[in-house]
């Protein structure tokens, strides 16, 4: 399939760059490094090993999302590799969903390989590995889904820099949108209410991909929240990737 | 290369020695609460929970900081804020508070916002009531808060049983009675029967002695002194029987200092 | 023959910049390709030939206009199946070999599983570079990124194949085996769009051509009745006489050597020299008739505008 030939060749290309295997090193250098910290503490030592590995995953998974991510459409249009590619018969938005599948792949496989430095520490020392941890994992991966449309978005008609930025920008207002849940409570009802809660609605809550404080206490889960997180990231990528492909079709490439 | 290498390793072994006003950590005094510290974390609330109690421990072992108690509550209840789940800096914070700053009631503060966003741990209010009876000598406080872990499921028995005893302290023999009599009747093991059956007749003595004493003053009022032994008091009316202990023993009366005794030490029967 | 491309009315502005100023590019292109030639697209830097081919290939879109590939939509997967395009200065993914970068462009097409690794093969044995099969792309030269270029625009057999200067920085080896090259495609019944701005070799090659000036064609047509057969001028090259000589009978130059040029506008004028160097006793070293080339048309025209 066309999709599949362009995920493939994307996949190669990232895994190539060398700023994914910086990130990767970060990581390992963290969670070996929480071992160490873990030291300091006084009380449970496990619960502070999982913290800092869980932390590192996301967050540089998301760093590995949005840096190539923001590269992946503006390095073909400003290399101009885009041109025969699209004088081919494939449709733009093959073209796109390509791009991000492949994407996708290569940082399913980082993921992997975080999350297999973290479990051979925890092996190493003897700490259970609980079975909400994977799920928590598999619930950064949505969220990576969710951020890498993003990302991808921005790069069709932004310069990397500022794709990134704005990408950012996305996930941190993903990570307080609870914030204005609270203002909203307080607020006197009325037309601004409101509209911020329509504001709200619409704005992207990440938080409902963030179980890592479930998994750090034991906490259970409700099952419920895992359908309907899962729902809600891919529809809110579907849709992102949509905007996308509707921004990309019109395009100019001059 | 070489030099500028050296003079920078060298420069800094100097400036190393140079002594320098510090004030490790006092900036984190000017976060307004956790609650807010909570958005700026961006999802990683736990993690930076983790990391400032870290920070606390080592500042907490540093003995040069003369005022570092000041700010205990409000640091340990930023953790609390940011991840209220997390239990040892509670425990960690009170320890602190007593031991270390020689303030139980911080250490209350600490463990009841602990309880109040764990009501399922039993160990805080434990913990506070152990403070309140050993250190304060509270009993009246001791015993509100051993109530408390009496009602969290999964509290240990011992909870009961330290209730019982600070009831007893407290001077309060009518529920010290009612609630060892219980311990007495519901336990299946066999020490503890036998304490709670000692503690029994500790409270027993206590309760009899009491009466006991106050018919005496009532007899030394009328008669200007203390009657020669404890049969006169019925005979004069000021008691109804002249009690006998758990074990159905005489009381020891001296009639020279008019002080009574319980035959036995409770705790050797 | 049939129209194998139709452009119609084209027209497209450029906007760019904060408050958008537009330069008109193209300013209502009209052509016609016949199927099995190879048509010529000429012009001078920055008169639109590329954005027209963009225009073609979807890559921008026009602001009016119709273009229609084998009666299709250009925009259409079907009008896709049949075209190929091989852009200027060609860039590739540099970390693939030739061999994986044909695979995956012939992916992208309907050339089948099975019949790739042979198509790749001819492919590259067709623009020469059997020998460097294996090699990453990045260490390819100018020359070797054109042909692969070349032969990733015909992976899927395309009955019309557009070139943007494909022979632009080769040399003149290399430009012969492209020219080579793309009359092959024509005997193989292919239709070539060629856009340039080196005319020698559209000269060579072309069989209908078409001048665009600023946005406008302002001639086309084929080759050969465009450009007149007529003798303009005879260049002849004379030693063992002087310039004074010459007088009346056309322009005379200093040359290298002590010989002189003279350029004789009047035919009729030519046996009346021959016979005054043979009476000076003067030596002829060369006679050249010069008839209007691709070149003197194409600067004609420009300047006209």
């Amino acid at each position: 399939m066309k999709i599949r030939a362009i995920a493939l060749n994307t996949f190669k290309e990232a895994i190539r760059d060398r700023i994914l295997y910086l990130l990767l090193f970060f990581a390992a250098a963290c969670i070996i490094l929480s071992r160490i910290l873990a030291l300091l503490a006084v009380g449970d030592r496990a619960k502070i090993i999982t913290d800092v590995g869980l932390a590192s995953i996301s967050l540089f998974g998301v760093l590995m999302a949005i840096l190539i991510g923001t590269g992946l459409v503006y390095k073909e249009i400003d290399k101009r590799t885009i041109y025969t590619l699209l004088a081919k018969p494939i449709q733009r938005y093959q073209f796109l969903l390509g791009k991000y599948l492949g994407l996708l792949l290569t940082l399913a496989v980082m993921l992997v390989l975080m999350t297999l430095i973290f479990l051979v520490l925890l092996f190493l020392h003897r700490y259970p590995v609980e079975g909400n941890f994977f799920m928590a994992i598999l619930f950064i991966f949505v969220e990576l889904c969710l951020i890498t449309a993003v990302a991808m978005l921005f790069s069709c008609f932004s310069t990397p820099i500022l794709s990134t930025l704005y990408s950012l920008s996305f996930y941190l207002i993903g990570h307080i949108s609870w914030g204005l849940e609270t203002l909203i409570n307080k607020m006197p009802t009325g037309v601004l209410k409101t509209l911020a809660r329509i504001l709200y609605t619409f704005l992207p809550d990440l938080e409902n991909f963030n179980f890592k404080t479930e998994v750090v206490h034991l906490l259970p889960i409700p099952p419920k929240i895992f359908l309907y997180s899962t729902l809600y990231g891919l529809s809110y990528t579907v849709f992102i990737l949509v905007l996308a492909t509707l921004i990309f079709r019109r395009r100019d490439f001059i | 290369m070489i030099v500028s290498c050296a003079s920078f390793l060298g420069l800094k072994t100097i400036t190393d020695e140079i002594p320098r006003a510090h004030v490790p950590g006092a900036s984190i005094i000017y976060i307004p609460s956790g609650k807010y510290l909570k958005h700026a974390t961006f999802g990683y609330s736990s993690l930076a929970a983790d990391l400032i109690y870290v920070w606390a421990i080592q500042y907490y072992s540093d003995y040069s900081i003369a005022d570092r108690y000041d700010h205990l509550d409000h640091i340990f209840s930023i953790i609390a804020e940011l991840d209220p789940r997390y239990l040892d800096p509670y425990e960690m914070g009170a320890i602190i508070a007593v031991y270390e700053a020689r303030d139980p009631y911080l250490a209350f503060k600490v463990l009841d916002r602990g309880l109040e966003k764990n009501p399922d741990q039993w160990i805080f209010p434990y913990q506070a009531g152990h403070y309140a009876a050993s250190i304060l000598k509270d009993y009246e406080l001791a015993r509100q808060y051993y109530k408390r872990t009496m009602e969290i499921q999964g509290a240990p028995d011992i909870a009961k049983r330290l209730y019982a005893d600070a009831s007893f302290k407290g001077m309060d023999y009518q529920t010290a009675w009612e609630n060892w009599r219980e311990i007495f009747e519901t336990t299946e093991d066999e020490r503890i029967k036998k304490i709670a059956s000692n503690h029994l007749y500790q409270v027993k003595s206590a309760m009899d002695i009491a009466r006991i004493e106050e018919a005496i003053e009532k007899y030394r009022e009328k008669f200007g002194r203390v009657p020669g032994n404890l049969d006169q008091l019925v005979r004069t009316g000021f008691l109804i029987s002249v009690p006998k202990d758990q074990d159905d023993n005489d009381y020891i009366y001296n009639p020279e200092t008019g002080k009574i005794e319980p035959p036995l030490t409770w705790w050797k029967r | 023959m049939d129209t194998v491309l139709r452009i119609e009315n084209l027209h497209k502005t450029f906007r760019t910049g904060f408050i958008p100023k537009g330069k008109k590019i193209l300013n209502g292109i009209s052509l016609d390709i016949k199927g099995g030639e190879i048509f010529g697209y000429l012009g001078p830097n920055g008169a639109g030939k590329t954005t027209t081919l963009k225009c073609v290939l979807g890559l921008i879109f026009p602001d009016k206009g119709k273009i229609e590939i084998f009666g299709y939509s250009n925009l259409s997967v079907k009008a896709k199946e049949k075209i190929g395009f091989l852009p200027e200065n060609p860039y590739f993914y540099d970390y693939l070999t030739a061999t994986e970068f044909l695979g995956f462009y012939s992916d992208l097409t309907l050339v089948k599983k099975e019949e790739k690794p042979a198509k790749v093969e001819t492919l590259l044995k067709l623009v020469g570079l059997e020998h460097a099969a294996g090699l990453q792309l990045r260490k390819y030269s100018r020359g070797m990124l054109q042909r692969i270029g070349l032969a990733q625009a015909l992976v899927n057999d395309p009955s019309l194949v557009f070139l943007d200067e494909p022979l632009g920085g080769l040399d003149p080896l290399g430009r012969k085996e492209i020219r080579d090259v793309i009359i092959r495609l024509k005997e193989e019944g292919k239709t070539v769009f060629l856009s340039s701005h080196i005319l020698q070799d559209i000269e060579m090659i072309c069989d209908r051509v078409a001048i665009l000036v600023e946005g406008q064609i302002i001639n086309q047509g084929a080759l050969q009745d465009l450009i007149s057969e007529t003798v303009s001028v005879t260049e002849i090259t004379i030693s063992g006489m002087q310039a004074t000589d010459c007088e009346g009978l056309g322009e005379c130059y200093s040359a290298q050597e002590g010989r002189i040029l003279l350029k004789v506008f009047e035919e009729d004028k030519i046996p009346d020299v021959l016979q005054l160097v043979q009476a000076k006793k003067g030596k002829i070293h060369s006679l050249i008739p010069r008839t209007e080339t691709l070149e003197d048309l194409f600067v004609g025209a420009v300047k006209q505008k």
